[in-house]
């Protein structure tokens, strides 16, 4: 998330309440980020393909495309995202920012590649579905891939009017293609995802290559070894794996999942109160960038300031204790808001089930699911926060467990029977926070003793 | 206590050298080869200590045949070399780390116990260089004597100062283990040498010789004074500057120097000084007076018994500045004292010896005061010289130096039959008057005046130049003392004596 914090202290700087409120919907923009907006986007393709001319088996097999599109994607990629967001951030501290265009293509290249021979072994072996849909579903693949990589940029760019814009038109073309194209039936539909999903991804793409300048077309410095950190590749994959693997859970047992498409299994009464549950996170998310973007990053910037600008302990101490004190208050207000969030759709939930046309017999599972996505914020946040403070080690063991515990844990409530469903996830992330909270603990502790005896 | 080093000596004498023979010429240096070339009949191991590899080039001096063992050690591998695991056994890091920073760090005077006990933990070998750099023992003995002692500077320059302070000293625990057995070890100064020898004669339990030919201390002060690289806050600085009071971090290297001499003083002797006047001050730091000892730097006789018959009858109109022309030679003292000199007696002529390429700005302002005083007839600027060949044709030679120890080259125009002039610095007075009643009864081989004081060295030149029964009784009395009291075989013989009783004398209490 490079660079973010220094918009979102801009926007603050302006210190009036509409500032404030924008730094915050900006902060949700950009932290939720589009796979929110993929969410809304593509339910509402859903909801109005639905009764017009198409067999709710063809939307639902639609959905669950773009499901499974979704969860390869980021998993596939969620190494790559980490990995390559810190070989840009270490470019642009060197301000090397010549070199940051020719590897991001370079990146983008090898991701196609491998991305596309996957798809096509995967494709070719496991589906029989007619080439329409076949191909459509590689170029999906292959977009997406190539999106969750640009997008990381986007924390980092100045315009963020443009980037609302961008992302108003990428989605609203997604809709409107899938509106005109739905008498193509499935493929009318996954034609408009790609449309929807490409241009955003090539007018992303225009903006970064205008935004950084080069006089190289492609490079390929971050299969360097020594100028990047191979454990990301594993954490970004582990935390990914860990935000999927209970619903690859559900949808590969056979008592609580059912065929779609082609392999494609899909467990409608788990998918559908998690996808929902995940809309509500925008408000924690934006909480989570603000807080720890703007007042633990400068506190932090501080603490290290003090130990570099050779400042005496006792100072370094108390900007220490400035600092765990902002992270403890930026938790807080993001339980304090995503409470408050948790506490409304609760209330509001079985009204709102209702005019969604979704049978309140999903509910107790959604209960479940909106607690369990509000404490992955503040997953996301300690993660972060281990970041700044480069303990790549602490998030990748963090992740590990998420990815241990959600699967055993979902296995294990899939045993105990339908009420229990949906615990796994929220008692795994619950344990994660649990740990993580108890590792920041010591490791903030620490923080004098590993600086100076270990340089760290 | 392991045991790795031989328990058999492979050598008679464990000779310890900081910055010195074979890498550096100068006055030490050729001490050293004198002395280890003068005693063939004895054996040497010889360990040479520096900073940096690089810094040093092949060796200028050849190894003689009596040295059997040589190791050389640099301070920058202090961070290189990894110890092996130190033994488990009994390990308490957090008091060993206590002991340490309590010795070398606290501002206050440390006892012999406490200097025993560090000397016990680095002999042993109970520390290692991890547990100084990563233990979080060490982290809070850091973390406390910086909250106790010091909070006035920046915690970063403490703790590097710190680290780099301790480092070294883990690493003479590993070369001591290491280095193999002698009868006696002798230290060539104080310092890192001086703290090596203390370290090996825990271990060895024999006889610990130190000769200090400067004080290693108050050289350390001077460096530390003048040293750019200690980072200081700007306030400090400023106080430094306002009230003459050094910033803390040059004070804890002060201290840091001082206590390591102080365990080479504790642990060593006899403790030998070339002259009183650095005895004294060997006393002053801390060592014990009756330990405490002065042998001087002797030359060889006979190599100017033909300087000397060379000479010419009478006293040759030539007055002589025999040394390199550098600012602490104060050669401008000189050249206006020959103004007086030429003034009363015009024929007298003044001879600058020495190499001029050292400080080449120094030496145009000698020639242009040279110019500006209308000397030029008389004052000559003659370069580097053979002495044997400039001494006899001197009729005194003229030191007006700002700092000296024990110049040798008082002794060799002695041996050459010159009488001499001097400043009163370092060992120049008890060389010219006598140091002993013994040696006062034989009269003065001079003159001594004040530093850059060229009336009273005109004065003096005249006054020697002028009454040749004066000058021969110095002349006189200069050949009798040399002979007597500064003799290379003098020299060596007490040494000699020296090594032989620590060998066979008692062995070291154990």
């Amino acid at each position: 998330m490079a660079g973010i914090g220094f918009q979102l202290r801009r926007i603050l700087s302006e210190d009036t309440y509409t500032a404030t409120l924008r730094a915050y919907f900006y902060a949700g923009l950009i932290g939720s980020g589009p796979w929110v907006l993929s969410i809304v986007s593509v339910m509402l393709i859903g909801v109005f393909s639905l009764g017009e001319r198409m067999p709710a088996q063809h939307v639902r097999q639609f959905l669950v495309t773009v499901t499974y599109l979704m969860a390869v994607s980021l998993i596939v990629t969620g190494g790559l995202q980490l990995f390559f967001t810190r070989f840009v951030s270490d470019r642009l501290f060197e301000r090397q920012h010549g070199r940051v265009v020719p590897n991001l293509l370079g990146i983008l290249l090898l991701v196609s590649v491998v991305s596309a021979v996957l798809a096509l072994l995967a494709l070719g072996l496991l589906f029989d579905q007619p080439f329409a849909y076949r191909l459509l579903v590689l170029a999906n693949f292959v977009v997406l891939c190539n999106l969750w990589l640009v997008i990381i940029f986007l924390s980092g760019m100045k315009a963020y009017n443009r980037i609302l814009a961008v992302m108003l038109v990428g989605y609203a073309l997604m809709v409107l293609s899938a509106y005109l194209l739905r008498f193509l039936q499935m493929e009318g539909l996954l034609l408009a995802l790609l449309i929807g999903h490409a241009s955003l991804l090539f007018i992303f793409l225009r903006d970064i290559l205008r935004e950084y300048p080069a006089d190289r077309l492609l490079a390929f410095d971050f299969l360097d070894r020594r100028q990047t950190f191979v454990s990301l590749l594993a954490t970004g994959f582990c935390y990914n794996l860990g935000i999927w693997v209970d619903k690859f859970i559900f949808w590969f047992n056979p008592h609580t999942s059912s065929a779609v498409i082609g392999p494609l299994r899909a467990s409608i009464f788990y998918d559908l109160p998690i996808f929902l549950a995940y809309l509500s996170i925008i408000p924690g998310m934006a909480v989570f960038l603000v807080r720890i973007e703007t007042d633990f990053a400068e506190w932090y910037e501080r603490v290290y300031a003090a130990i570099r600008g050779g400042e005496t302990l006792q100072r370094i101490g108390r900007l220490k204790e400035e600092m765990t004190l902002s992270i403890r208050q930026g938790l807080l207000e993001i339980c304090k808001v995503q409470g408050l969030t948790v506490v409304l759709l609760v209330l509001l939930a079985p009204r709102l089930l209702e005019w969604l046309g979704i049978s309140s017999y999903h509910l107790p599972l959604f209960y479940v699911d909106l607690v369990g996505v509000s404490v992955q914020v503040v997953f996301m946040a300690l993660l972060n926060v281990f970041f700044y403070l480069d303990k790549r080690a602490t998030v990748l063991k963090l992740c590990l467990l998420f990815v241990v515990l959600n699967g055993a844990l979902t296995v294990f409530s899939q045993r105990l029977g339908p009420v229990f469903f949906g615990y796994g996830f929220t008692l795994s992330l619950l344990v994660c926070v649990l740990v993580g909270l108890q590792l920041l603990s010591s490791a903030l502790e620490d923080l004098e003793y590993e600086t100076f005896m270990l340089g760290r | 206590m392991s045991e790795t080093s031989s328990p058999e000596p492979v050598a008679d004498v464990c000779l310890l050298l900081e910055g010195t023979w074979p890498h550096v010429r100068g006055g030490v240096s050729s001490w050293v080869d004198q002395l280890i070339r003068g005693l063939p009949e004895l054996s040497f191991s010889v360990c040479f200590l520096g900073g940096r590899r690089d810094d040093y080039g092949s060796p200028h001096y050849p190894m003689p045949a009596n040295v059997v063992h040589y190791r050389e050690c640099f301070l920058e591998s202090a961070w290189q070399s990894e110890p092996p695991p130190t033994a488990g056994r009994g390990r308490d890091v957090e008091r060993d780390l206590r002991i340490l920073s309590q010795f070398l760090h606290a501002p206050e005077e440390p006892s012999a116990e406490q200097g025993e006990a560090l000397l016990d933990v680095l002999a042993a070998g109970s520390l290692g260089l991890a547990d100084v750099l990563y233990s979080r023992a060490s982290w809070s003995v850091i973390r406390e004597s910086y909250l106790r002692h010091c909070s006035d500077p920046s915690f970063v320059n403490y703790f590097w100062s710190l680290r780099i302070m301790q480092a070294p000293l883990l690493m003479f625990g590993e070369l001591a283990r290491r280095l193999p057995r002698a009868r006696l070890i002798h230290s060539v100064s104080t310092g890192y040498a001086g703290l090596l020898g203390s370290i090996l004669q825990r271990r060895w339990r024999c006889a610990y010789l130190l000769t200090e030919h400067g004080i290693y201390t108050k050289e350390r002060k001077i460096d530390l004074a003048q040293a750019g690289w200690i980072a200081e806050r700007p306030d400090d600085a400023l106080s430094t500057a306002l009230d003459a009071e050094l910033g803390y971090i040059r004070r804890l290297w002060i201290r840091f120097f001082e206590r390591i001499g102080l365990l080479t003083y504790r642990s060593a002797d006899p403790i030998i000084s070339l002259y009183e006047g650095n005895r004294r001050r060997q006393v002053q730091d801390g060592a014990d007076s009756a330990r405490t000892r002065v042998i001087p730097n002797g030359i060889r006789l006979e190599a100017w018994a033909d300087a000397l018959a060379r000479r010419p009858r009478g006293i040759p109109p030539v007055v002589g500045l025999v040394g390199r022309v550098v600012p602490i030679k104060d050669v401008k003292t000189f050249i206006r004292a020959m103004r007086g000199v030429v003034s009363a007696m015009p024929e007298v002529q003044g001879w600058i010896v020495g190499p001029e390429e050292e400080d080449p700005a120094y030496a145009a302002e000698c020639r242009n005061l040279v110019v500006s005083l209308g000397l030029q007839e008389q004052v000559r600027f003659l370069g580097y010289q053979k002495l044997g060949d400039v001494l006899p044709r001197l009729g005194l030679m003229v030191l007006t130096s700002i700092s000296e120890a024990q110049p040798l080259v008082i002794l060799e125009a002695w041996a050459a039959g010159t009488p001499v002039i001097s400043s009163d610095v370092g060992s120049c007075r008890e060389m010219i008057e006598g140091g002993s009643a013994e040696d006062r009864d034989l009269g003065s081989a001079g003159d001594v005046v004040a530093i850059a004081d060229p009336q009273a060295t005109a004065r003096a030149i005249l006054q020697l130049l002028r009454n040749p029964t004066r000058w021969q009784a110095a002349q006189a009395v200069g050949l009798e003392r040399v002979g007597r009291y500064y003799g290379e075989a003098l020299m060596l013989e007490r040494y000699r004596r020296l090594y032989r009783d620590a060998m066979e004398g008692a062995r070291w209490p154990a």
